[in-house]
């Protein structure tokens, strides 16, 4: 086990680098730099111009500056300076990628919570009205656009006053105690969660509820019922455990599509995470900190995925990773 | 940028007003709403003149679309910051942006000396940081040497230059700070208040290891973040909010000698984007926004009185949109062009080049049309870089060429133009199609709208023009790299004050913003030079009859020569909450912040 951990992490390494010099290459294709935004304000000259792009180290080739970065990122594991605001990389992404995690977590909580039972329900209400309410109901919430979805829930939101405008906190959080604290975060945690966690619920509900049937089929479920025990202990007993199989492998793959969802979703909620100081960094063109914040979210969707595996491995013990 | 308009009487009027305005400064406490002040008053206080008496508590929220970059006044350089900063570090003079006059700040008064190259500031007594510790004419001088560090290179320091020399800075006492300026410059006043009084006994020791630039990040934490202006920092929670406190030794009183800020507290709320500003504005938990488009203006005038708030107009903005044709030459002889060879090719060079081309394009352009449409009515024509908002240097006399078609078809027949094969489009006595391209930044819908207009209008005349949208950073690499476009509108603003050296790079033939032909190694030709000469005089000299002739006639050139067609410009309206005293929303930023200092709650059962 031990030893099938450290090869997926080694094999982690080739795949960010690539990762890495993809998006530096794409940065240094994108037209214009820092300092395009600054270069049209009259009150600053050509000279001031080429000076900030010396200390930025902009006027070197894009190669020279590459290998810079590799350098400082593997001797020193330093992942640069932002420069707009003069602070490590690091620094200045470590909030976020909590803050997108929490999100991602509250919208996994979401799926899964509804996506299992409602999956159930489905399998053992099969071709009946529940069941196809439901599958319509489903589909027709994945067929809505997050970024719709998002505009129509913070309007809802700013109309009834039931929710929150977007944000994380309310003005006052400092002031609450921390029961007061965690109902505001949910408060504020809700409509995005809403948004990013419905969005693959159609697909997991439908994988729920075939591999329940699948399951349901089988010799050893015939006997069960044969035996007499009632429908409830037939499924969440005996057919449940060995149907949630493939949707193990699913969770972690899941949880990669959630943290992607989670940054159209923070764009639209003000939620302070990571693809706010992405999309700030890439409009801004601030080199280093898009970098990194690639790199971050790169490593949570390894991450994501190997989770995935070592869950398969604990829940079948059939699976083994040695 | 913050300062103010210099000259010699303008200032002895300002010193004037001071003394007589220090000589107000009482040390008593207000009655009913007295506060207790566990700090004594300085003995040299700065009486605001305001409306009114205000009392003490609550908060004032502004939505901001953009998150501060740095709390370090001298390094920050774009608009989140500085509208922060600003609040947070206190300079030798501040703005009126009101009355549009300069009046004083941690300078109680000033003089000049009679050849104008000497300037004396006299501080106030007393005067302390946020942590107590007194400022004096050392963090001045300090701070100067800041923004004179080449390795730094702040954006500030091209003002603070004349001819390329430096200005010298001493400090013969505490309370005195001398300014020797090399030549006669009208900007010095304005450069001046844009150099930010940073603590010199908490930054020095950062400055000389060399990491000032990284110091007061963001990251900073709030109790050592000193400040010399009336706010400093609460808290700050990244992409959220920026919270600002009183700072409770600040140096400002009202006119019963009441230490001033009134507000516990300035909230910058940052949100995404315009839409959740108004919103967050909708919803309540925002008190003011001060960028709204015109579109949205009737919105926001219906919801006033259910909303409690009220939609100020403020008037035309300062910010200008116009267009301009190309005529940048290669400089060099790489990428299969000739040095000196016109990067339009030498056919549409000569269109382009000719002020007849040019004023026949301004004359075609419905500019009525402009305003009903794409802005809502919310418009006004302009003829010049300094739109009608400016009390100082806007001249309603000054006009440009403006719509009338028929003189447009005329100029075009006198210039050889004409339908030679009947397609409705003009060609030149070469044969060659009357049509070229107009780019602009694909993320200002006014703009864009405003060019497609410009096409129909440009059609009447037979001229065939298309609009293309570009992002921001691609357009960029057209104007200044590539120099790949033939026609491009755009739109341009300056800071505080709105003053005509602020344009130098705008005006000047050298200059990296004199966009239709930038960064010329010598004056290309007369009208360039003319510019040059202009824009030389109105700043070497501190006589205002001067200064306002030769602006007079950069305008009347830029206008003849139709070097830039000018465009509408937007009339400013902002909604504010209901309910805040001596609040006077201006053109000038910051729109709504720029006299907090002495902004109130009027009344305590505020609406929710």
């Amino acid at each position: 086990m031990r030893a099938y951990l450290l090869r997926r992490l080694f094999q982690a390494i080739p795949l960010l680098l690539g990762i890495s010099a993809l998006t530096f290459l794409l940065l240094q294709l994108a037209p214009g730099d820092f300092l395009n935004t600054m270069a049209e304000n009259p009150g600053i000259s050509a000279e001031t111009l080429e000076a900030m792009r010396h200390r930025f180290g902009l006027d070197r080739p894009w190669y020279a500056q590459y290998a810079l970065y590799l350098e400082n990122l593997f001797l020193r594991l330093d992942f640069g300076e932002s420069f707009s605001r003069h602070q490590p990389v690091f620094t200045v992404l470590r909030e976020g990628v909590g803050n997108t995690l929490l999100l991602a977590g509250a919208a996994a909580i979401v799926t899964w919570g509804l996506a299992i039972p409602l999956g159930v329900w489905a399998a053992a209400r099969q071709h009946r009205w529940a069941d196809r309410v439901l599958s319509l109901a489903a589909f027709v919430w994945l067929s809505i656009p997050e970024v719709l979805s998002g505009l129509l829930l913070l309007l809802l939101a700013a109309r009834t006053g039931w929710f929150p405008v977007g944000g994380m906190h309310s003005l006052d959080w400092e002031t609450l105690g921390p029961v007061g604290k965690a109902l505001d975060l949910l408060r504020h945690l809700a409509l995005p969660a809403l948004v990013v966690g419905l969005v693959p619920l159609a697909g997991r509900m439908r994988q729920m509820r075939g591999s329940l049937l699948d399951v349901l089929h089988l010799d050893y479920v015939t006997a069960a019922r044969a035996k007499g025990l009632d429908e409830g202990t037939v499924i969440f007993k005996h057919a449940l455990r060995n149907a949630l199989n493939p949707l193990i492998t699913l969770f972690g793959y899941t949880l990669g599509s959630l943290v992607s969802g989670a940054f159209v979703a923070e764009i639209i909620f003000s939620w302070p995470g990571l693809g706010r100081i992405t999309l700030d960094a890439l409009l801004s063109q601030d080199q280093y900190l898009v970098m990194g914040a690639v790199l971050m979210a790169s490593a949570v969707l390894i991450a994501g995925n190997l989770v995935a595996d070592l869950l398969l491995a604990l829940a079948d013990p059939r699976i083994s990773h040695a | 940028m913050y300062g103010g308009r210099r000259n010699l009487r303008h200032a002895a009027l300002a010193a004037g007003l001071c003394l007589c305005l220090v000589g107000c400064g009482a040390p008593a406490h207000g009655p009913a709403s007295a506060r207790r002040d566990p700090y004594p008053l300085p003995p040299d206080t700065m009486t605001v003149a305001a409306p009114e008496v205000g009392s003490y508590g609550g908060r004032f929220v502004i939505a901001q679309t953009s998150a501060p970059k740095t709390f370090n006044a001298i390094m920050s350089n774009e608009q989140s910051s500085t509208d922060v900063n600003n609040l947070m570090f206190a300079s030798l003079t501040s703005y009126d942006n009101y009355e549009q006059v300069d009046r004083p700040q941690l300078a109680k008064s000033w003089a000049v000396s009679p050849d104008g190259l000497t300037w004396t500031f006299h501080l106030r007594r007393g005067a302390r940081f946020s942590d107590g510790h007194p400022i004096t004419a050392d963090d001045v001088r300090f701070s100067f040497e800041v923004m004179y560090d080449d390795s730094l290179h702040p954006s500030g320091q091209d003002l603070l230059k004349v001819g390329g020399r430096q200005f010298e800075v001493t400090a013969p006492d505490s309370y005195t700070v001398v300014i020797r300026i090399p030549g006669r410059y009208a900007m010095t006043l304005p450069a001046c208040s844009a150099v930010r009084i940073m603590p010199r006994h908490v930054l020095e020791p950062a400055f000389r290891r060399g990491r000032f630039a990284s110091a007061y990040h963001l990251g900073t934490a709030p109790e050592s973040l000193v400040t010399s202006g009336a706010w400093r920092l609460r808290q700050y929670a990244d992409h959220e909010k920026v919270v600002l406190e009183r700072n409770p030794y600040w140096f400002g009183v009202d006119t019963k000698g009441q230490r001033l800020p009134y507000l516990d507290q300035v909230v910058f709320l940052i949100v995404p984007d315009q839409n959740t500003a108004a919103l967050k504005f909708m919803s309540g938990d925002v008190d003011g926004v001060d960028v709204v488009k015109p579109e949205d203006y009737k919105t926001y005038a219906d919801g006033a009185a259910r909303g409690h708030y009220t939609l100020y107009e403020i008037g035309p903005s300062l910010t200008t949109n116009f267009l301009w044709f190309n005529l940048n030459r290669w400089k060099d002889s790489k990428g299969g062009h000739r040095a000196g060879e016109p990067c339009v090719g030498r056919v549409k060079y000569a269109w382009f080049s000719d002020p007849r081309f040019r004023r026949a394009v301004s004359l075609a352009l419905d500019r009525g049309a402009m305003i009903r449409g794409p802005f809502f009515g919310s418009a006004i024509k302009n003829w010049s870089m300094l739109t009608a908002a400016n009390r100082v240097w806007y001249d309603p006399e000054v006009k440009g060429a403006d719509y009338d078609p028929e003189a447009a078809r005329r100029q075009l027949r006198e210039l050889g133009f004409k339908d030679r094969n009947g397609d409705g489009i003009l060609e030149d006595a070469g044969g060659h199609a009357v049509s070229f391209t107009l780019k602009a930044n694909s993320n200002n819908e006014i703009r864009i709208a405003m060019d497609n207009l410009i096409k129909d209008d440009l059609a009447h005349v037979g001229i065939r023009c298309t609009p293309v949208q570009e992002d921001f950073n691609a357009l960029v690499s057209n104007l200044r790299s590539d120099f790949d476009y033939d026609a491009m509108s755009l739109g341009l603003g300056v800071g505080v004050p709105s003053d005509p050296g602020m344009y130098q790079n705008f005006l000047r033939s050298s200059g990296a913003t004199h966009y239709w032909n930038m960064r010329q190694a010598r004056p290309e030709n007369p009208v360039e030079a003319a510019f040059d000469r202009l824009i030389e005089a109105n700043i070497g000299t501190l006589e205002m009859p001067v200064r306002q002739r030769t602006y007079r006639q950069i305008q009347k050139l830029l206008n003849d020569q139709c070097l830039v067609v000018w465009l509408p410009v937007q009339i400013i309206r902002l909604p504010v909450r209901n309910g805040f005293g001596n609040l006077r929303p201006t053109v000038l930023t910051h729109r709504l912040l720029w006299n907090i200092d002495r902004v109130f709650v009027r009344s305590r059962q505020r609406p929710a």
